[in-house]
């Protein structure tokens, strides 16, 4: 498998560790009242669709960037690539 | 005090070969610094490096060369570079970057961590070929790039220096097992 590096171009799958579903970036908030309830679902209720899944991939042997792939599991198709950097200071609330 | 000195010895202790249109080298008295740019300090550190070592930050997969202490700037990954330049005998590498750049960015002595090789000739994209995942042509990989990548499982920085001559860095380590898959592959083409 072939992983296009928004920065580095093609690189082999070999170079890289899977590191699971994306929404792990989202941390749930430990002061929350339901902070058990929340953190039990952030580890272990995790979707498993068969399609597009959006997940984190760490080049450890590369530049060590994390990467959000779009990846479709049924056919390995890879339709996206990001770096989690990006997606996550995107989606951090604006003050 | 204990009545002993103690003698430095390379990884490869100076090892040098030529295979068929190859030449393997072990490249010593060059000093690695690991170059980390704090959070929007970026700009600060251009400043300094252009001043001092008359060199400009490379992006990720490219480099630079300044004529000051033959240094070469590698763009390893975004905010991080590696400063390789000919060593100081009495200052430690961490002292001398740090003289030039001040505290425009986080230094880190990376010098005795890595053991470097020279591939060089005819038939060095050849040998490279059999053992590193990405592509070496000119076309893609031109002169002055830079990729951190494995080879053999080794995890390698390979550098363009000039037209059919790489440099190629790994952990110094495992530098006997390194130096075995570039020898192996060397000896496999013929």
């Amino acid at each position: 498998m072939i992983i296009n590096h928004p920065l580095l171009g093609p690189r082999d799958a070999a170079e890289f560790v899977y590191k699971g579903d994306a929404s792990l970036i989202n941390r749930p908030n430990w002061q929350a009242d339901d902070a058990a309830e929340l953190f039990h679902e952030y580890l272990y209720l995790r979707d498993n669709p068969a399609g597009q899944h959006r997940e984190l991939w760490y080049h450890e042997q590369g530049d060590r960037s994390w990467l959000i792939v779009t990846r479709n599991t049924l056919t390995h198709e890879i339709s996206n690539v990001e770096f989690a950097r990006d997606v996550a200071l995107a989606e951090r609330p604006k003050k | 005090m204990p009545n002993y000195t103690l003698t430095a010895r390379t990884p490869l202790d100076g090892f040098s070969h030529d295979f068929n249109g190859v030449s393997v080298t072990e490249v010593n008295g060059r000093s690695i610094v690991s170059i980390a740019t704090s959070l929007g300090g970026g700009e600060a550190l251009s400043k300094a490096l252009a001043k001092t070592y008359k060199l400009k930050i490379p992006e990720p997969g490219k480099s630079t060369v300044s004529s000051l202490d033959n240094a070469v700037l590698l763009g390893m990954a975004q905010d991080q570079t590696f400063l390789v330049f000919d060593d100081h005998t009495e200052d430690k590498p961490v002292d001398v970057v740090s003289k030039h750049l001040k505290d425009t960015a986080y230094f880190t002595d990376q010098s005795d961590s890595y053991v470097m090789l020279r591939v060089s000739g005819e038939n060095s994209r050849s040998v490279l070929e059999r053992i590193c995942p990405i592509d070496l042509h000119p076309s893609v990989f031109p002169e002055g790039s830079v990729s951190r990548t494995i080879m053999e499982h080794l995890g390698t920085v390979i550098v363009h220096e000039k037209a059919n001559t790489f440099l190629l860095m790994s952990a110094r380590s495992s530098a006997k097992s390194f130096l075995e898959a570039v020898e192996v592959s060397a000896l496999n083409i013929g």
